[in-house]
């Protein structure tokens, strides 16, 4: 079950522009032991809540705080040791090992002086073999195809050995069995290691199979925040997302949405039913 | 006056054997060394002119340069070519000079035309000269091309050795009309050349002759200073350097160990270089046997060389004779 | 794939190190031999002898080292700062501010030893601020894209002050300044080169502490961030100390090229990128390289002296050129 929150907002504002607001009032809570997906339209600002959360965009209002402290009086270092992010994209200058790459996500751990020493490097085996990517450890990162890359990145993460993961469209890239793996994986660590998941995704019927809670972002605002069930309903995604949508319920209560074909306004390409 | 045919000069080889050509033309007739002690007197086409004898002269860049009518209006695009000028008497006729024109002192009351090399060619030809003395560096082919389209008489005149600056002094003297001035002037320069060698000579020591100090540049030999030191009775260190002059490593210096090292510029320039890292390994350097030389005398020939090689040699005779202590 | 070992590699860069140092103490325009120069470096030799090793060689060697050590290291840290392979030392347009610098100490006409080398690094320094200042006008942070627009502009800048005055400066100062840019190690001996450290071991220490900052900075500003570099510091940091390594180098030395951009590449290669190996290795190859390349100017064209930056040059660019194609067949690998 979930235990203390780890990420919070409570009513944050962002601002871009003197009379834009990114943000508005948006009360966000993740616990340990929870994985929290943020879904929405494109532009309703849930990378800017990301943001907000960890502190890199500056609040026109409300707070941001991880693990009840104000985030602003963390250091970046502290940080990085508490929370793993992966973001949407990432392209290194210079190449590199994936091994290396992996190896990284210790930098927060070691400081700028300190040595590495065997604790570093088990976490790093263990990282790459939790997140399948073990067998790619000697090859250059820029040989990599899309969803190996994404899933290196996500050992990196792992090899921080955070207490919360923050993942922005962490299956973009990724086929059906990757999606899942990964996903599988997300559970597999919030449930048995007690992590603080928060997952933006575009992914709906994904989202919804493995977070306990969904915040639906619209507009900036936050439209729902609740079980998946109760917050994919028909008339409320349709109405954000600006198109027809359908719910269906599997099995074991999980809801699906698919959206409707658009009805047709000239001569219909193929005839259904 | 002015029938100057017959002495081949040191240009020897470039006595003409036709008429000239117009210089409102572009394209001069390019005489080839014909024979020589041929006197010809050739009637130029430039119209009602006198009939003197007026056979032109083939310059540095093989022109062929009109000597007649005789030059009133002079640009000197070259510190020699000034100090030339003036030492033929004919100082009143300069109209433009170089802003590096510093001899004699009555040269600064004439214009200012900027650089000699790359000149400014519309400053010139506002002064409406009727001949201008060019120095022959690449940079001023434009400036040539472009002064003889507008009809200007150019003369590319070359001082850069001795017996250039001879073979000028009387070409120039024949465009100014002022060719006994030149013989005259001559004969005072061998005169007091030969006194200024008369003298004890210094024991032919060996001499570095630096213009760098950072990166060190030697002198070589087909250079006028080399040329002088060799007249005041030393060795240049550096004769066998490809070219004028080139950059060379402190170690070769200390190699050919130079009895003494020659510094063209003020006196404080000379204590700079001895006090300059890497210098000091240079024996010479260490014991003091370090001379400076200023002056545009050291730099280019000129009627002050007999001055300046009588200076030189005092200076040479005066280091022997104190010995190396000095 | 790492061709050799950790410890291997740093026994075969102080192998090339020690290599070079012999080359340069050990050859010249006198004909004194590398024994002979040993010789004296134990205490004996005749007056000559001792006055070409101590006076002429060994300050060379050592100023070889720190400037092409520091130049390399300098070209490390800014091809991690503004993530481009292509960056060199003088990227922020400080070859053209020093270019500036030195040319008006000479035009003056200033005689002095030191008169060049302080303009030179001023003229640098003010060049570098200048580009700094464009950049954060331009909006926020120290973007890399708008640095490097921001060096090239002013760089450019600078040198057509450069080119206009000597354009109508005499010939002899011309090439005077032509010879000093042109790159050459026998300007300024022990003291330069005390001097340099001075500035140089500060400058290294403070890039060496952002070394792995530089590492996270590679993968990009926000995955850096997140990995728990302060990014806008090490900018900062890395930028100031950068630009003090180089500003230094060309005082001492004019402007030599081409071992600020190859070297760290050629350790990459051969080491791998993380910068806390990185940086020594270059500093260790770029100072070994430099001493050799200057053992090659004094005495290629002997008795005359070439500028140490056409060697370097003229090096550079084939290796420049196998080091492409290693990279290229790296990446189908």
């Amino acid at each position: 079950m979930s235990g203390a929150p780890v990420l919070e907002l409570t009513d944050a504002a962002v601002r871009y522009a003197p009379d834009a607001l990114r943000l508005d009032g948006a009360n966000l809570t993740v616990r340990a032991g929870e994985c929290v997906a943020i879904v929405g339209p494109n532009g309703a600002g849930k990378t800017t809540a990301l943001r907000a959360v960890l502190g890199l965009v500056p609040l026109a209002g409300g707070s941001a705080r991880v693990e009840g402290r104000a985030v602003a009086a963390w250091t970046r270092e502290e940080l990085a040791r508490g929370v793993a992010v992966v973001g949407q994209r990432e392209e290194p200058a210079f190449p590199i090992t994936v091994e290396d790459a992996v190896f990284m996500g210790r930098y927060p751990h070691l400081g700028p002086w300190r040595r590495p020493g065997a604790a570093d490097r088990a976490a790093v085996r263990r990282a790459l073999e939790r997140a399948d990517v073990a067998a790619l450890a000697a090859r250059w990162v820029e040989t990599l195809s899309g969803g190996e890359w994404q899933r290196v990145r996500l050992a990196r993460a792992l090899a921080q050995e955070p207490r919360a993961l923050v993942l922005d469209e962490p299956t973009a890239s990724l086929d059906v069995r990757h999606e899942m793996e990964l996903f599988e994986l997300v559970a597999d660590l919030v449930q048995r290691d007690g992590l603080a998941a928060l997952v933006v995704s575009h992914h709906l019927n994904v989202a919804a199979r493995f977070a306990h809670r969904l915040v639906l972002l619209a507009g900036g605002r936050i439209v729902a925040d609740d079980t998946p069930r109760r917050v994919l309903t028909d008339p409320r995604l349709s109405r954000v997302f600006d198109w027809p949508i359908a719910v269906q319920v599997l099995p074991d209560g999980t809801p699906q949405v698919y959206p409707e074909r658009r009805p047709a306004a000239g001569p219909a390409i193929k005839e259904s039913r | 006056m002015g029938r100057e045919g017959e002495r081949a000069g040191p240009e020897s080889g470039d006595l003409t054997v036709r008429s000239h050509t117009d210089p409102l033309s572009g394209g001069l007739v390019r005489l080839r060394p014909g024979g020589f002690g041929l006197c010809v007197v050739a009637l130029t086409a430039c119209g009602p002119q006198a009939t003197r004898t007026a056979a032109p002269f083939t310059d540095a860049w093989g022109r062929a340069v009109a000597t007649a009518p005789a030059a009133r209006r002079v640009v000197s695009l070259a510190p020699a070519t000034t100090e030339l000028v003036f030492a033929l008497g004919a100082g009143d006729r300069l109209v433009g000079r170089t802003t590096w024109c510093d001899w004699p002192a009555e040269a600064r009351a004439v214009a200012d035309m900027g650089n000699g090399i790359g000149p400014n060619v519309e400053a010139i030809a506002a002064t409406r000269p009727d001949l201008v003395l060019v120095y022959p560096s690449e940079g001023n082919r434009a400036a040539v091309a472009q002064l003889e389209q507008l009809g200007i008489r150019v003369a590319v005149v070359r001082q850069d050795a001795i017996a250039d600056w001879r073979g000028t002094a009387r070409a120039v003297a024949r465009l100014l009309d002022r060719a006994a001035a030149a013989e005259s002037l001559l004969a005072e320069f061998d005169r007091r050349l030969a006194a200024a060698r008369a003298g004890p000579a210094p024991d032919s020591p060996s001499v570095f002759i630096a213009v760098g100090s950072n990166p060190p540049i030697a002198i070589g030999a087909g250079s006028f200073v080399a040329e002088l030191v060799g007249l005041a009775g030393a060795r240049n260190a550096f004769a066998d350097l490809g070219g004028p002059s080139a950059v060379v490593s402190l170690e070769a210096v200390v190699a050919r160990n130079p009895d003494l090292v020659l510094v063209l510029g003020p006196g404080e320039l000379a204590a700079e270089i001895a006090r300059r890292p890497g210098w000091r390994a240079i024996p010479a350097v260490r014991e003091g046997r370090v001379l400076a030389v200023d002056g545009g005398e050291f730099n280019r020939p000129s009627p002050r060389l007999p001055d300046a090689v009588r200076a030189l040699v005092a200076r040479l005779t005066a280091r022997s004779a104190a010995g190396p202590a000095r | 794939m790492k061709t050799l070992s950790r410890g291997g590699f740093a026994a075969a860069l102080l192998g090339a190190l020690v290599g070079a140092a012999l080359l340069g103490l050990g050859v010249g325009g006198s004909g004194l031999d590398a024994g002979e120069a040993l010789a004296v470096l134990a205490g004996g030799g005749d007056a000559t002898a001792r006055a070409i090793v101590w006076e002429l060689r060994a300050p060379r060697v050592v100023l070889g080292f720190l400037v092409g050590g520091s130049l390399a290291v300098s070209g490390a840290a800014l091809q991690a700062l503004v993530r481009n392979p292509l960056a060199d030392p003088y990227l922020l347009g400080l070859s053209g501010g020093a270019s500036l610098g030195a040319v008006l100490a000479i035009v003056a006409g200033v005689a002095s030893l030191w008169a060049m080398p302080l303009a030179a690094f001023v003229g640098a320094l003010l060049t570098v601020l200048a580009v700094y200042r464009l950049a954060l006008a331009a909006g926020g942070g120290l973007d890399s894209r708008v640095l490097l627009l921001a060096g090239v502009v002013i760089g450019a800048f600078a040198g057509a002050i450069t080119s206009g005055i000597l354009s109508v400066t005499e010939s002899v100062r011309v090439r005077s300044a032509m010879l000093w840019l042109l790159g050459g190690l026998g300007g300024v001996g022990w003291t330069g080169a005390a001097v340099l450290a001075v500035y140089a071991i500060p400058a290294l220490a403070i890039v060496v502490r952002e070394a792995r900052a530089l590492d996270l900075l590679a993968l990009g500003e926000e995955p850096a961030q997140h990995l728990g570099a302060d990014v806008a510091r090490t900018k900062r940091r890395v930028y100031v100390a950068a630009s003090l390594l180089t500003a230094a180098a060309v005082a001492a030395a004019g402007i030599v090229g081409f071992v600020g951009l190859v070297v760290p590449h050629a350790v990459r290669l051969l080491r791998g990128p993380a910068h806390r190996g990185l940086l020594p290795a270059a500093f260790v190859l770029g100072g070994a390289l430099l001493i050799t390349a200057d053992a090659g100017a004094r005495t290629l064209f002997a008795p005359q002296e070439l500028p140490v930056g056409v060697i370097t040059a003229a090096v550079g660019v084939p290796l420049f050129a196998v080091l492409l194609r290693r990279l290229a067949t790296r990446r189908l690998a």
